[in-house]
């Protein structure tokens, strides 16, 4: 599989992600989305006419939504990722996969005014940004309630993976994630699943690994 | 800060009317409070991580005890810090599912709210003072503020931030069953709604 990635934009991570934690390797093609919007090139947007990234091709199939290849990854790589037990947390799943794209317009909107400079009302960006996390806040307080650690269930699915980067990224757009202890403690649980990779600004958590050895260090900086 | 949000081996920023400051649970469970700055670079400590009984910085992990004093410094691996290197330390104590810190010498021991438990906490973008005047609560004698939400008996505590805004905390009765707690929490999001569209349309005034 083939992404069309950029580093600092958390929809490319969700599908980077989302495959590290199935095992599936990528094929990385960097994009060079800011300064140089190669994105909105001929050649890109023959691709998809949206002008948006990430694109991910498998074989003949080209996606652009991020939704879409959440589903693909889980369908071909571990349908455990799927909330298809039960059709209440199916429904749900679905809820907060379209609930991402307010996400990714609040928040990721107010981190491209703040951060890359891209035109926006950023006071009313922040404003839905809050809204969006109040909500997500409240649910997921309930979730706790109910012994379930994720959105839709007591395990991880693609929900949780959907709506977790652009949270993470909230302050980039000058919004502060202080006030929310349960979408603290959800963010915890993601970062430390099994195979959760980084990105500039979401980290993994550092207290499950063992601490670094200087002396190891020195002895490998010996060799070399 | 609610004890059940602050799991062992986890760092938050606790919201003090003074600002931010490093909240942290160890390993086994004991709780410090410091500031939330990293002396050497400035960084958020509540950014970091705890590892064992020690809060380690995110930027270069420092390594800080729960007195304050830097234990570790991974660039420097057989350095011993200096003792003049550490972050100030506060008074932090946990009573009834809530977690209460003090920047000066406690006067005494928290409050006691007999028959109630924390439910959640908020940030509220409107002064203590509106929340303690609005006619849907009732300030008791020990300060709390009494309030109906969803049919159950609650109570909020309020505690101003720099900005103005409000940090809201909800208890509810002890016995109260999980759909009623979920139905309370619901309750207090509208109530927030309320308090701000009210606020909104005073500044229009």
């Amino acid at each position: 599989m083939k992404l069309y990635d950029y580093i600092l934009s958390p929809s490319c991570y969700k599908i980077r992600l989302m495959a590290s934690l199935l095992g599936v390797p990528l094929t990385l093609r960097p994009v060079d989305f800011h300064p140089g919007e190669e994105h909105l090139t001929p050649e890109f947007l023959a691709l998809n006419p949206a002008g948006t990234l990430p694109i991910l091709a498998d074989g003949g199939l080209l996606l652009t939504e991020t939704s879409a290849m959440l589903v693909h990854l889980a369908t071909s790589a571990g349908p455990d990722w799927l909330a298809r037990h039960d059709p209440q947390a199916a429904a749900s799943e679905q809820q907060w996969l379209s609930f991402a794209h307010r996400l990714t317009a609040s928040l990721g909107g107010a981190r491209l005014c703040d951060m890359f400079q891209r035109p926006g009302d950023l006071a009313s960006l922040q404003r839905q940004g809050i809204m969006a996390l109040r909500e997500l806040e409240v649910r997921l307080f309930e979730q706790r309630l109910r012994q379930q650690a994720f959105l839709a269930s007591d395990r991880p699915t693609i929900a949780d993976i959907a709506c977790f980067p652009h949270v993470v990224l909230a302050p980039d757009g000058g919004i502060s994630l202080d006030p929310y202890p349960s979408i603290r403690l959800w963010q915890r649980s993601i970062r430390g699943l099994p195979g959760f990779i980084e990105m500039p600004g979401i980290y993994r958590r550092h207290e499950l690994s063992e601490e670094p050895d200087p002396d190891a260090a020195n002895e490998t900086a010996e060799q070399v | 800060m609610l004890s059940a949000d602050l799991p062992p081996m986890t760092v938050v920023p606790a919201l003090m009317p003074q600002g931010p400051f490093a909240l942290w649970r160890s390993e086994s469970g004991i709780l410090s409070l410091q500031a939330d700055r990293c002396p050497h670079r400035g960084m958020r400590l509540s950014h970091g991580f705890v590892r064992g009984e020690a809060l380690s910085c995110i930027y270069h992990g420092w390594r800080y005890a729960q007195n304050g004093r830097c234990l570790k410094i991974p660039a420097h691996p057989r350095l011993e810090p200096p003792e003049a290197i550490r972050v100030e330390t506060y008074a932090v104590t946990e009573s009834g599912g809530l977690i209460w810190g003090c920047l000066e010498t406690p006067a005494g021991a928290p409050p006691n709210f007999d028959g109630f438990a924390p439910l959640r906490m908020m940030s509220v973008k409107v002064s203590p003072q509106m929340i303690a005047t609005s006619d849907e609560v009732d300030r008791r004698a020990d300060g709390a503020l009494a309030i109906e939400l969803a049919g159950q008996h609650c109570l909020f505590l309020a505690r101003a931030q720099p900005d103005g805004s409000t940090l809201l905390f909800c208890l509810i009765e002890e016995a109260a069953a999980p759909e009623a707690r979920i139905a309370v929490s619901r309750a207090l999001e509208l109530f927030r709604c309320r308090l701000e569209a009210d606020d909104l349309q005073k500044e229009a005034l």
